[in-house]
């Protein structure tokens, strides 16, 4: 049964333009235009780079959407291949969403289609390309294509005076050889909002104010572990939905594709770095400047003495979901060797994509998604169009209440997450390790 | 690498050989990491007479400890003792070197890797009648899916010993692998030493082996290789059976953090 909500949602709301209407007539404006254009990007004053990036800028505008107030966003694509903007979070139809798997269409080179939809639900959410990339360290998640998307919230999780968005991303990849017997991605420089510390502005405060922080890894393939030196961070929401219980932290880790919003109280004056945990990934440009006003000199950096962070911190008392027993879904996550001198290829239940599969969904029905991760790496688990409950992350205990849309999964680790099954269309799961969706690990996902 | 016998070709009949068959890799031994090895070969068919003064190869079990301690992402240092069993000679200390390598650092993003080592040391006289040599050693390497290739065309000078005078020789050594699974590897390695460079030596005095080998990848800790190699040349030892096992320490104070 299709309801008239689904119908409001799926039909007149929600469409993808490739071409404009007949007769001469000029559509309206749109609400917000995206050009994807190739860029030479200073990422400090000893690198610079050609990348690809939305309307200029890495990263892409900063886009603030009222929940459930339609949009309509223009994409020109003016680079010399196909291009596909997936709305990252948010729950979207499949023809607009922005993966090619799930139906949405890609835009061709030089040419601009329209994303019209009604943006829920409310946080921090992203956008960022859906294509391939292969050995090619330039495109994909590789490139410059990312921006913050906010979806105004009807009320903050949290006060604050300032906020501050911040996107963490690794440049200028090679292929490296890694202990598990492979290749792997490694990066020459590593930034945040695509500066090397150093190469740009400092965030800049003043002491008694309250600034609210949103994260977001962008990285295509490697996780991130980031403090501020001198200060706790008030984790608030998880991938832009308010956590259970927010918790003081002396560190953030962010696996590909997650976001962490963070509020810190300016209680310290001084000048201190925010940056990257890991020395050796600092030394790569991973950090920016805090500066309390009337503050000048170096940026001060207290290095942490070991990695600090997991999930069920922040997690609920009550379960956010009805108890009904949900549908099992076992997920066997391994790698196939494809030699020394390659990136490993990865199955889901022993299939690549595109013949991994699982029965189809029923709507409306709960499922519990089980990873079980049988391989040497860890493992950015995202899906599309849907939020997920964090329900057991490998202690015998469950856990309730976090809800997110990306789950980091640890090597021959296990995790259970779980979702209702209300957003019928075809869904994408996948690895948001670039080189690991590439090479098979993603599965469609259908509703009967 | 052929290492001795590779440094007093065309002089075979002098020079004693095979105490590190070994073709390098363009990677570095990881700072704060040293690599134990234990080179092991034994020659089944080989040189039988003693010439002058340098024992026959034949029947010989050379053992040679390299060690290697990374010095940072793009060099390490290796050291080398060479010793030889024989009936008649016993356990014996044959000699040591010292080999520096750089790399080109993987950030550079080079389509293949690239290092460059040098090798200078003394060997006893009763095993090679050049007593001190020095090699530098270009070394090319490339994995391409399962195939893994890597080329060490070497340069080596004799700095005391009958050959002082006959200026650079050309040992150049090659390996061809391929991947059956993540553990197992096998392939081809050729050695060969053509003598000096503008004076090449007769094919029958120039050395030519072929090595059918495999390697055991079962951890990032170790390394295992073992071969059969067959002689191509009258001047070359006919059968030696080599092997090669390595262990890497981590010596420094790694966390999490680093």
């Amino acid at each position: 049964m299709i309801s008239r909500r689904d119908l409001l949602q799926y039909s007149g709301l929600a469409a993808l333009a490739a071409s404009w209407p007949a007769f001469g007539q000029e559509p309206p404006a749109p609400d917000f235009r995206i050009d994807i254009a190739p860029l030479t990007l200073d990422l400090s004053p000893r690198h610079r780079l050609k990348t690809t990036a939305y309307n200029g800028q890495v990263p892409g505008a900063l886009l603030r959407f009222k929940e459930n107030r339609p949009v309509t966003i223009e994409v020109t694509n003016r680079t010399d291949r196909p291009e596909v903007v997936h709305w990252h979070g948010l729950f979207l139809p499949p023809e607009v969403d922005g993966a090619v798997e799930e139906g949405t269409p890609p835009i061709p080179a030089g040419s601009s289609a329209r994303y019209t939809f009604t943006p829920r639900p409310a946080g921090f959410r992203w956008y960022h390309t859906h294509t391939m990339a292969m050995n090619d360290f330039t495109r994909g998640q590789y490139s410059g294509q990312h921006g913050f998307l906010m979806i105004e919230p009807a009320a903050e999780p949290a006060r604050y005076d300032q906020e501050f968005f911040l996107a963490l991303h690794d440049w200028d990849g090679y292929l490296l050889a890694s202990g598990d017997g492979a290749m792997n991605p490694g990066y020459a420089v590593a930034t945040i909002n695509g500066r090397a510390m150093g190469s740009g502005e400092p965030l800049r405060v003043r002491q008694g104010q309250r600034i609210l922080l949103h994260i977001l890894n962008s990285s295509p393939t490697e996780v991130h572990w980031i403090a501020l030196a001198g200060h706790d961070l008030r984790v608030v929401a998880l991938d832009g939905n308010p956590v259970p219980t927010p918790r003081p932290v002396p560190m953030l880790r962010l696996a590909p594709a997650e976001r962490v919003c963070a509020v810190v109280e300016m209680n310290n004056p001084g000048v201190w770095v925010l940056g990257e945990v890991r020395r050796h990934v600092q030394a790569l440009g991973m950090a920016v400047a805090l500066e309390y006003e009337d503050r000048r000199g170096p940026a001060r950096w207290e290095q942490p003495s070991d990695l600090i962070w997991n999930y069920e911190q922040f997690t609920g008392a009550k379960p956010t979901l009805p108890e009904d027993p949900p549908v099992i879904v076992p997920l066997v996550i391994e790698s196939k060797f494809r030699g020394h001198g390659a990136m490993e290829a990865w199955t889901l239940n022993g299939k690549s994509y595109p013949e991994a599969a699982i029965a189809p969904l029923e709507r409306g029905r709960r499922y519990r998604l089980q990873f079980v991760n049988r391989s040497m790496d860890d493992h950015p688990l995202h899906l599309h169009r849907h939020s997920f409950e964090l329900r057991n992350l490998g202690a015998p205990q469950d856990i309730h209440g976090i809800l997110k849309d990306v789950v980091l999964v640890p090597a021959l680790g296990r995790a259970e997450v779980e979702f209702a099954a209300d957003h019928p269309g075809a869904t994408l799961f996948h690895c948001h390790q670039q080189n690991h969706m590439d090479l098979g690990f993603m599965m469609v996902i259908n509703y009967a | 690498m052929v290492l001795l016998a590779l440094l007093c070709l065309p002089y075979l009949a002098r020079a004693q050989a095979n105490y590190e068959i070994q073709v390098y890799g363009a990677e570095t031994v990881p700072p704060q990491t040293l690599m134990v090895e234990l080179h092991s070969n034994f020659t089944a068919q080989g040189q039988q007479a003693t010439i002058d003064g340098v024992y026959p190869t034949y029947h010989q079990e050379h053992e040679t400890v390299e060690l290697t301690e990374g010095l940072n992402d793009w060099s390490e240092v290796g050291f080398y003792i060479f010793t030889s069993e024989q009936d008649g000679h016993g356990a014996q200390w044959v000699g040591d070197h010292i080999r520096p390598r750089v790399r080109v650092p993987d950030s550079w993003g080079w389509p293949v890797g690239v290092s460059l080592s040098t090798e200078i040391g003394y060997q006893r006289s009763e095993y090679s009648t050049d007593t001190w040599t020095w090699e530098i050693r270009p070394i090319i390497d490339k994995s391409i899916g399962r195939w893994y290739f890597a080329v060490n065309p070497a340069l080596e000078r004799t700095l005391h010993g009958p050959d002082v005078n006959q200026g650079l020789g050309f040992a150049p050594s090659a390996k061809i692998g391929y991947d059956f699974t993540r553990v197992v590897s096998a392939g081809i390695e050729w050695y060969a030493d053509y003598g000096a460079i503008g004076n090449i030596a007769p094919a029958r005095n120039q050395q030519q082996q072929y090595f059918i080998v495999t390697d055991l990848n079962v951890s990032p800790l170790w390394e295992i290789n073992i071969g059969v190699g067959v002689g191509a040349s009258s001047a070359t030892d006919h059968l030696i059976i080599k092997a090669i096992l390595g262990r890497r320490f981590d010596w420094g104070r790694h966390s999490a953090v680093d």
